[in-house]
């Protein structure tokens, strides 16, 4: 059995900060974290991957291309087709070792995954190699400052995820960005009532007429949401330590990494300031 | 990055605006790649074209290579994509957002121009950017929509691939998606069903109208959580019916007439819900600026009161106190040869007002001294 992370979220929501995090935080704590970068339009990102889409095919292949022209979505949509079309190479990429821990880094567009189910044929072919898959859906806490944003993030969130269908968590993203009020004003989303949240008139302060109108279908998604927990976001502090150890065993838990070891909970009570000195290969 | 300056006529900025029923109708068309968002433009526009009621089309989409439609502003005269990418070092992603970041900086010049032309055009078509999130998920987006909302009737258009809706499931998260920015954006919404020459939208309808024919649409799809699928599409029965849905054929144009008829109903909504609480708000807000203008007068005259009865804040007073002490003069006389000098060097009048400042010192002093004062406890000690 083998492990992975599917990170997804809108452009500029942190996803890649996030991969640096997890594999510095996986080298502190002495746990090999392999990265691997899905988005062929990557220009930058700070980790080490492991395996890097754009070695198969770069977006600009496809953009710059005489024959196909595409515009900046056309080529990814292009290249990620490319990618299934030669699944056997992100395979062998892959390799076939039993208890590697990979982290997918993924384009941000949504389109992949309602539209063009890219990303369910991805899972899909995944899973079929053996892997046990959470999706970590990242969104900016910035947006999520009033319960009408808190509906609307829970919506993008379903709708990403119900395409997915594999077990997520949804994180919050720089948490350590917002100022002291915004921070007091998300803690209510953090562990929402929800049905306090959407029956309350409150809702949306800046539009009470509108709310009016939607206010039965306010309740309803509330409802929706409590009957199956669906939603519940979970603060990441990038700079600090223990909230990346937090969502770290959250995910473990979720795709039950190490349930065949012993507990690996030590590991995060003493985090060795030591460079992870495992040899993180460039070649898996 | 190279910049087409857009011509300000800064006069209109100072006319009230013009009367509001004369304002163009800002219809902002969203949708996800694909959709077919630019074609739907296009019909709308050659339509209202040939209905001798030309629109005003303004292009947010910095990545499109060329625009089938006769366009009036354009975003990629303003910001070049391209160059962007390349001196801030981004993808192609990034540069989308960070140029149209670059542009809502000078949407108040779009605005003037889209007033100026209140006379001459009923609607205002805002093509976005094919990502749809780089529109929904990011700061100019909201600064965009509100802005416009601010000041003439908006509408949102979300254009749905009717096509690729065929399956349950992407019908599902389109919806879903749907139902998210209408909570983001909390302006009249019309769903737009695009490419019914392709696929008729009939199914769509029923799927909306009877959540029993979804469900078993659903089930046929196997592999889906039938449970929460069930709940969602539930809530997503209480969002049909607050939203209004238009079949448009952005080939053959069919729907357009529709379409209008949505978009009127849309004004109207716009007018009656939105408008009045908008304005109710800005009052709110106003009143709230002049609260928060008069208290600090206040505070600003009871502190000037107070500085006026003092003159020297105390602390001031016993620092230049503690200070003698601490250079071990005794007497008064001490420091006026030791401090004064300098001053009187430079200038007479100075010196003379230093002195007259130092009686005043003085006097303070005694006054401080002479009553239990704790600047004086250490001293004594």
């Amino acid at each position: 059995m083998r492990y992975a992370q599917i990170v997804i979220g809108p452009a500029g929501s942190g996803k890649s900060t996030y991969c640096t995090e997890m594999q510095r935080h996986g080298e502190n704590t002495r746990r090999t974290i392999h990265i691997v970068n899905l988005d062929p339009a990557a220009e930058a990102f700070d980790y080490n991957p492991s395996i890097d889409i754009r070695d198969l095919i770069h977006v600009d292949d496809a953009m710059e291309d005489e024959e196909m022209h595409y515009g900046p979505n056309g080529a990814l949509v292009f290249c990620m087709e490319f990618l299934l079309d030669n699944m056997s190479w992100l395979e062998d990429q892959l390799g076939e070792d039993d208890d590697d821990y990979f982290i997918f880094d993924c384009p941000g567009q949504i389109e992949l995954f309602t539209h063009l189910n890219i990303m369910r044929r991805l899972v899909d072919a995944l899973q079929l190699c053996n892997f046990r898959l959470c999706a970590v859906f990242l969104l900016d806490s910035h947006f999520m400052l009033n319960s009408a944003s808190f509906i609307s993030a829970s919506m993008a969130a379903l709708s990403a995820i119900t395409c997915l269908e594999v077990t997520f968590i949804s994180v919050l993203s720089k948490i350590d960005l917002l100022s002291k009020n915004s921070k007091k004003q998300l803690e209510r989303y953090l562990e929402p009532d929800v049905t306090d949240l959407c029956a309350n008139n409150s809702l949306v302060l800046s539009n009470s007429k509108w709310n009016e109108k939607h206010q039965k279908l306010t309740e309803t998604i509330g409802r929706v949401l409590e009957d199956f927990s669906l939603i519940k976001f979970v603060p990441l502090n990038i700079r600090d330590e223990e909230s990346l150890a937090h969502i770290l065993l959250m995910v473990d838990n979720c795709i039950q990494f190490g349930e065949d070891k012993d507990v690996k909970v030590a590991e995060f009570d003493e985090p060795d300031e030591d460079e992870g000195d495992d040899g993180y290969g460039e070649e898996v | 990055m190279a910049t087409a300056e857009v011509p300000v006529d800064e006069a209109v900025i100072d006319q009230p605006l013009l009367e509001r029923h004369k304002k163009p109708v800002c219809l902002i068309v969203l949708g996800m790649a694909g959709s077919g968002k630019t074609t739907f433009v296009q019909q709308l526009t050659s339509r209202l074209h040939a209905k001798n009621k030309p629109p005003y089309v303004i292009n947010l989409d910095p990545a499109c290579k060329e625009v089938p439609y006769p366009v009036n502003i354009d975003i990629r005269d303003t910001v070049n994509y391209k160059e962007v990418m390349k001196q801030y070092s981004l993808g192609p992603n990034g540069g989308i957002v960070t140029s149209l970041n670059l542009f809502a900086t000078k949407f108040d010049q779009l605005i003037t121009l889209v007033a100026k032309k209140s006379a001459d055009t009923d609607i205002a078509i805002f093509d976005t950017p094919g990502q749809i999130e780089v529109f929904t998920w990011s700061a100019s987006g909201t600064i965009i929509t509100e802005t416009l909302a601010a000041l003439f009737p908006t509408v949102v258009v979300y254009v749905i691939d009717t096509v690729r809706s065929v399956s349950p499931v992407t019908f599902m998260s389109n919806m879903l998606y749907a139902c998210s920015i209408l909570y983001k954006l909390r302006l009249p919404f019309i769903i737009v069903m695009n490419k019914i020459d392709v696929v008729k939208h009939d199914f769509a309808l029923e799927w909306m109208k009877d959540f029993d024919v979804f469900e078993k649409a659903v089930n046929g799809d196997e592999s889906y959580h039938a449970n929460l699928s069930r709940s969602l599409s539930m809530a997503l029965d209480e969002f049909y019916q607050d939203i209004t849905t238009v079949g448009f054929s952005a080939v053959t144009g069919e729907g357009f007439e529709a379409f209008l008829k949505a978009v009127d109903a849309a004004v109207v909504e716009y007018e009656t819900d939105y408008r009045p609480e908008h304005d109710r708000l800005q009052k709110l807000q106003a009143e709230e600026r002049t609260k928060e203008q008069n208290r600090q007068k206040q505070k600003f005259k009871s502190d000037f009161e107070k500085d006026n009865e003092r003159q020297i804040p105390s602390s001031q007073v016993s620092d230049i106190f503690l200070r003698h002490r601490a250079v071990g003069g005794e007497s008064s006389s001490d420091e006026e040869g030791q401090e004064g000098n300098p001053e009187d060097d430079d200038d007479e009048e100075d010196g003379a007002g230093y002195k007259s400042f130092h009686k005043y010192l003085e006097e303070q002093k005694k006054k401080q001294q002479s009553k239990p004062n704790k600047v004086n406890k250490p001293s004594s000690s």
